[in-house]
């Protein structure tokens, strides 16, 4: 399975690369990475995903409008909401655009494997 | 526009224990808050990240920490990158998640900017923040770093 990940902070994106290495999770392949919706919108649309992480506070674009246009492309992808903002209100909004998952940053090693177990089963 | 309250600041200070809970499995020490005030200032350290507030209520949140304390926690995330741009990246993706968690208690309402990061020296945050901001003083293991509250409500 292909996974796409969107994150503004390089930190976050490895240690998203990082806890993918568990055995659990090894039917997961990074295929692509962004630091913001625009750029996220290009390798998505060469890389066909069909897991993506999102971030939401990004310059550009953000993730909620990001997240509309890639179900837009792929409503079939599994967007998974990995954000800091952690009011209802914003996780209600990117779930209303497609997204099939919310993950509050800071997150565990074992909460972002039981996001991806959940979401993919 | 209007001062943020004992609850707001409370906000802040609970994420702050969250993010050092979730990441080091570890309490940080809240050392002390307080209101700056004539010669009560923040304590600049080496690195320093910051949001900007918009909507109903506007200003800056600041995460300011030691080089030590950022390489130590990134260590604590396995991360053996530890070059200047990933330390700044470190102190903003923290000013950003702090900010972020705290906005669960001040509604959607509250817009967060992305992060601006910069390393800075002795004094910086005595001349850009305002007076009556709060200052929150940490200490997590030998390390001490500072948020610092610097908004007012719009309502």
């Amino acid at each position: 399975m292909k996974l796409l990940i969107v994150d503004d902070s390089v930190i976050i994106q490895s240690r998203i690369a990082r806890i993918l290495d568990s055995p659990r999770l090894n039917f997961i392949q990074i295929a692509g990475t962004a630091q913001n919706g625009l750029e996220a919108l290009g390798v998505f649309r060469q890389c066909m995903p069909e897991l993506v992480t999102m971030d939401i506070t990004m310059p550009k674009m953000d993730g909620v409008d990001c997240t509309e246009k890639m179900i837009n492309i792929n409503p079939d992808c599994n967007i998974l909401v990995v954000s800091a903002l952690s009011d209802k209100a914003t996780a209600l909004k990117t779930l209303k655009k497609g997204a099939r998952g919310f993950l509050y940053k800071p997150f565990s090693e074992k909460e972002l494997i039981d996001a991806f177990l959940e979401l993919t089963s | 526009m209007s001062a943020i309250n004992e609850a707001d600041i409370h906000s802040f200070v609970d994420a702050i224990s969250i993010y050092f809970q979730q990441i080091t499995r570890e309490k940080a020490e809240i050392r002390a808050a307080y209101l700056v005030e004539g010669d009560i200032l923040p304590t600049t350290f080496e690195l320093t990240g910051y949001i900007t507030v918009t909507g109903s209520f506007s200003g800056k949140v600041y995460f300011s920490a030691s080089r030590g304390m950022v390489s130590h926690l990134l260590l604590m995330m396995h991360d053996t990158d530890h070059s200047e741009p990933r330390l700044l990246d470190a102190v903003g993706e923290i000013a950003n998640t702090i900010s972020g968690n705290a906005r669960k208690h001040f509604g959607e309402s509250m817009e967060i900017s992305v992060p601006t990061t910069q390393t800075t020296g002795h004094g910086w945050l005595d001349k850009v923040v305002s007076p009556h901001s709060y200052v929150v003083l940490i200490k997590w293991k030998q390390y001490r770093a500072s948020v610092v509250v610097d908004i007012q409500s719009n309502i």
